[in-house]
């Protein structure tokens, strides 16, 4: 009983005396720290992916407090989540349309000529330092998957020679972009279901020649769609992002692409997948 | 004889012959928790040896004047030593809280730098450790400063060394199966063994 | 000389066979006239010039088709008389399609308006680098690098010395060799008029103790200019600027640095015969010599070649093929670029084009680092090849660029003994494009 007494006695007094002290402490040596960073650092998704400009999530947390930024910067974030920060702020939202990545080309090995052989780094920067690449065409794929070792989301695949996106797993975050030294992948908005898959600049005929599914500036396209839903650039046509109506999969009522490069999102990955499992 | 003997025990021997994490195998969360990059594990060292010295020198001041003998209160005798760790981990709390809000108002590099370390290690087992060990081994308050001071040494050069192996190890092809933690653990083991070279040096 | 061996720095390698001996002792022959000439506009580092003539001109042979397009940039000439066909994209020597004029050849071969002669011994500095700019001289040993920038220093670096280098250490090649034995002369006053422009009178030309002929040759007419000429070691790469500079006048260019750092200015023997050209005979650079090489080549041979030449009909001349090439290089075997098209023409760096059989080209498959470090005695840039391709690997390129990446000048001595075949100056070049692609932004 005597032991038990002590013990709690000792117990109590220590106790109330350091919690004393150390709240003592910590009135005479407060610190003023901004608790929103906190709250909205916690809102936000945390995989600091940079897709916002930012040095991950924290510093964009900061940077939406400070004001720079508005909630819908972050590519990552859900609508739901975009919409509790901005409540919880008590700020705008902010409007940007959920972009998505696009690898403008569809190039794989079925397709694409390949001229030299190449056994160097497995890697697009690296192959387009040696001769430009093995494949025949200087503008498209190159096929070594630099992008998809990129892509934090696991959103590119790598089907037969062909960089692809799933666009139900991108973010738009960008991070492919600058890893592709043949520069053809861009954001296109998540509404845009239709793309031309070609971006050479080179004419007709010489793209015939290295490759089975170039834009050949046929124009048929052009003609069937409605009025600025292309954009015509010398020997190359692609979609008009910027148009009032995007072109949509009703197109191909209308007119096939005879080369095929004039293709949905979905049409597209269902081609390469279909030639991936033959040459498998 | 005894005197240098002692005194290198507490000192060289703390660092080599009886490391904290290689040869003691105390406050392996830390050692495997923050040695991804050596300039954290230059964080954590600093912290460490910060809180252990400061732990070792609160905890033996405890211990002997208030846990070592049995003492006289208002007419009763009390041996209050069933409760050192109790008291130890007490102590050590809320030194470590208090360090954290002195330091954060009044070095806020030094915060920002150690801060995030501090809470790692409040009740880390190798702050634990050299409360306990002086405590048992009846070391003076100067002796057991010195002790935690050294071990605190050991552990940082423990913690330096294999951070450095970690950084040169991600530059390697490991095999698929042994990447990440496991070829850690496995490097942490050969550092050990190594350490068993300094046996026997006092 | 100081030695029968020759000075050096520290490092480099010593390919086994240098295949110099295929061409080493064929004359320089000058080139039948094409029908068509593609000529690159681009052939310069730095600002790609401006077009002056349009589809449907008469041009004559020497005439400017091009004007300099900024200070790093050069004139661009026409290499016959005749007509321009088009101005299209070809294939580039760098793997990517480039704009070149192609002229149709109308047999004359006609030279329109020269530039006078010029009295350099007494002219002002300033109107040499006019003329040289005008004359549009680039380096000619490999990066096209125009002549009168290197001569251009700015204000507050003084310079001492002019060193011209006659290494060619690149194995196979020997137009630089077949050049400084059959023209000499050209050499020694394109150097005295290069030391003229900068107002320097401390002139060396080195030269690989391989090509014995050409030092004598040289020695034998340099007391006249004060040129002093150095024996070097045979050891790849002497050529390369830093180099030369330390083995010559022992001087180390700092870090990130240029030979101007050192007081120094290093051109090729290739461009100081264009310069003499171009001041005493006011010839603008429309052709050059270029060694075309290899085993599948009938008959090895140093070529004069107008600029815009298709390296098809540049193999045609030295006698077609004997056996099918598996690899085509323009340049050298070690920094030469690999080609993928024959369609690519000459232009004013193209010192080599060389042909290799399978059996030369061994496709070998890489394997891990085993650590011997020969790549760290190889490395005349005193670098950690290996460290620097484990960190790129693993894409680590901050760590890449601390220890002193930028500095690599891509020999491939590293790539070269390593036992375990592994592609580091591929992860090299990589990285670098990497890391100036991120400071870019």
């Amino acid at each position: 009983m005597e032991v038990f007494v002590t013990a709690v006695i000792t117990m109590a007094v220590i106790g109330i005396i350091l919690g004393a002290i150390i709240g003592i402490a910590a009135k005479l040596f407060k610190v003023e720290v901004d608790p929103r960073i906190d709250l909205v650092s916690e809102l936000l998704p945390g995989v600091n992916c940079g897709g916002c400009g930012k040095a991950g999530c924290a510093d964009f947390a900061k940077s939406i407090i400070e004001g720079e930024n508005p909630p819908s910067k972050c590519p990552v974030a859900s609508q739901e989540q975009i919409s509790s920060i901005a409540k919880a702020l008590g700020i705008e939202v902010g409007d940007a349309v959920k972009q998505v990545a696009v690898v403008f080309c569809g190039g794989d090995h079925n397709q694409e000529k390949v001229q030299t052989l190449y056994n160097g780094v497995s890697d697009c920067v690296s192959a387009s330092l040696i001769a430009g690449g093995p494949k025949g065409c200087s503008y498209g794929c190159l096929g070594m998957g630099s992008c998809a070792r990129a892509c934090p989301f696991n959103a590119i695949e790598m089907l037969n020679g062909l960089a692809v996106v799933h666009p139900h797993l991108c973010v738009g975050c960008g991070a492919c972009i600058d890893t592709c030294p043949r520069k053809i992948i861009e954001l296109a908005p998540q509404t845009a279901k239709v793309h031309i898959y070609c971006n050479s600049p080179e004419k007709g005929a010489a793209k015939m020649k290295v490759c089975a599914v170039p834009c050949i500036a046929c124009r048929k396209c052009v003609k069937a769609g409605e009025e600025n839903q292309f954009i015509i650039d010398g020997f190359n046509i692609s979609v008009n992002y910027e148009a009032e109506k995007l072109v949509d999969t009703a197109i191909f009522e209308n007119v096939k692409c005879p080369t095929s490069c004039l293709l949905s999102e979905t049409e597209h990955l269902k081609i390469e997948k279909a030639s991936k499992s033959e040459v498998v | 004889m005894g005197e240098v003997t002692e005194y290198l025990q507490l000192t060289v021997g703390a660092v080599l012959v009886y490391n904290f994490v290689l040869a003691r195998f105390l406050g392996i969360c830390p050692f495997l928790g923050v040695s991804k990059r050596l300039d954290t594990a230059m964080g954590m060292s600093g912290a460490v040896i910060f809180v252990m010295t400061l732990a070792s020198f609160a905890t033996s001041l405890i211990y002997n004047y208030l846990l070592k003998e049995p003492y006289p209160i208002c007419g009763y005798t009390v041996n209050l030593g069933f409760l050192q760790i109790l008291l130890f981990i007490l102590i050590i709390a809320s030194l470590v809280q208090l360090v954290e809000i002195v330091l954060q108002k009044i070095s806020p590099p030094l915060y920002s730098a150690l801060g995030i370390y501090l809470p790692l290690i409040t009740t880390n087992c190798a702050v634990m450790g050299v409360a306990t060990l002086s405590a048992k081994s009846n070391y003076s308050v100067g002796q057991a400063t010195l002790f935690g001071f050294f071990s605190a040494i050991g552990f940082a050069l423990a913690l330096v060394l294999f951070s450095s192996l970690r950084e040169r190890l991600e530059l390697s092809q490991v095999p698929k199966p042994f990447q990440g933690m496991a070829i850690a653990l496995i490097t942490a083991g050969i550092l050990a063994m190594t350490f068993i070279g300094f046996s026997g040096l006092c | 000389m100081s030695s029968s061996k020759g000075l050096t720095f520290k490092g480099g390698i010593h390919p086994t066979s240098d295949g110099k001996a295929l061409s080493s002792s064929a004359a320089i022959q000058d080139a039948p006239l094409l029908e068509e000439y593609q000529v690159i506009i681009h052939q310069n580092i730095g600002a790609p010039p401006k077009v002056l003539v349009a589809k449907g001109d008469e041009v004559k042979k020497g005439q400017v088709i091009a004007e300099a397009g900024g200070f790093v940039s050069v004139a661009l000439h026409s290499p016959t008389s005749g007509k321009i066909l088009k101005i299209d994209n070809i294939p580039g020597p760098m793997g990517v399609p480039v704009q070149a004029v192609f002229i149709s050849a109308d047999g004359e071969d006609q030279w329109g308006e020269l530039m006078p002669p010029m009295d350099w011994k007494n002219a002002e500095p300033q109107a040499i680098k006019d003329r040289i700019r005008d004359a549009g001289v680039v380096g000619m040993g490999g990066a096209a690098f125009p002549t009168h920038v290197k001569l251009s220093p700015p204000p507050e670096k003084k310079l001492d010395c002019l060193i011209l280098n006659g290494a060619e250490c690149e194995p196979y090649l020997t137009a630089d060799h077949r050049l400084m034995v059959e023209y000499p002369e050209k050499v020694l006053e394109g150097a005295a008029i290069l030391g003229k422009a900068i107002a320097v009178t401390d002139i060396y030309i080195g030269v690989e103790v391989n090509k014995m002929d050409a030092i004598d040759t040289l020695l034998a007419k340099a007391d006249a200019y004060g040129i002093k000429i150095v024996g070097l070691q045979v050891k790849y790469p002497q050529g390369a600027e830093k180099h030369l500079i330390s083995a010559i006048i022992k001087r180390e260019v700092p870090t990130g640095g240029l030979p101007m750092d050192v007081a120094c200015v290093v051109q090729n023997v290739g461009s100081a015969a264009a310069v003499a050209d171009a001041v005493t005979e006011g010839k603008p650079l429309i052709e050059r010599i270029t060694t075309i090489t290899g085993l599948p080549v009938k008959n090895p041979s140093n070529w004069r070649l107008k600029l815009g030449t298709p390296i098809v009909e540049a193999i045609k001349f030295a006698g077609g093929i004997v056996c099918e090439p598996a690899k085509i290089i323009l340049g050298g075997p070690m920094m030469g670029f690999a080609q993928k098209s024959l369609q690519v023409t000459v232009t004013k760096n193209t010192s080599g084009v060389l042909l290799m059989k399978k059996e030369e080209i061994t496709q070998y498959q890489s394997t891990a680092c085993i650590r011997c470090g020969r790549c760290l005695d190889a490395c005349p840039m005193n670098l950690q090849p290996g460290s620097l391709s484990a960190a790129i690997e693993s894409e680590k390129f901050d760590l890449a660029a601390k220890n002193n990446l930028m500095d690599c000048v891509e020999c491939g001595s590293c790539a070269y003994v390593c036992p375990s075949n592994r592609p580091l100056v591929q992860h090299f070049r990589r990285a670098k494009a990497e890391i100036r692609n991120r400071s870019k932004k």
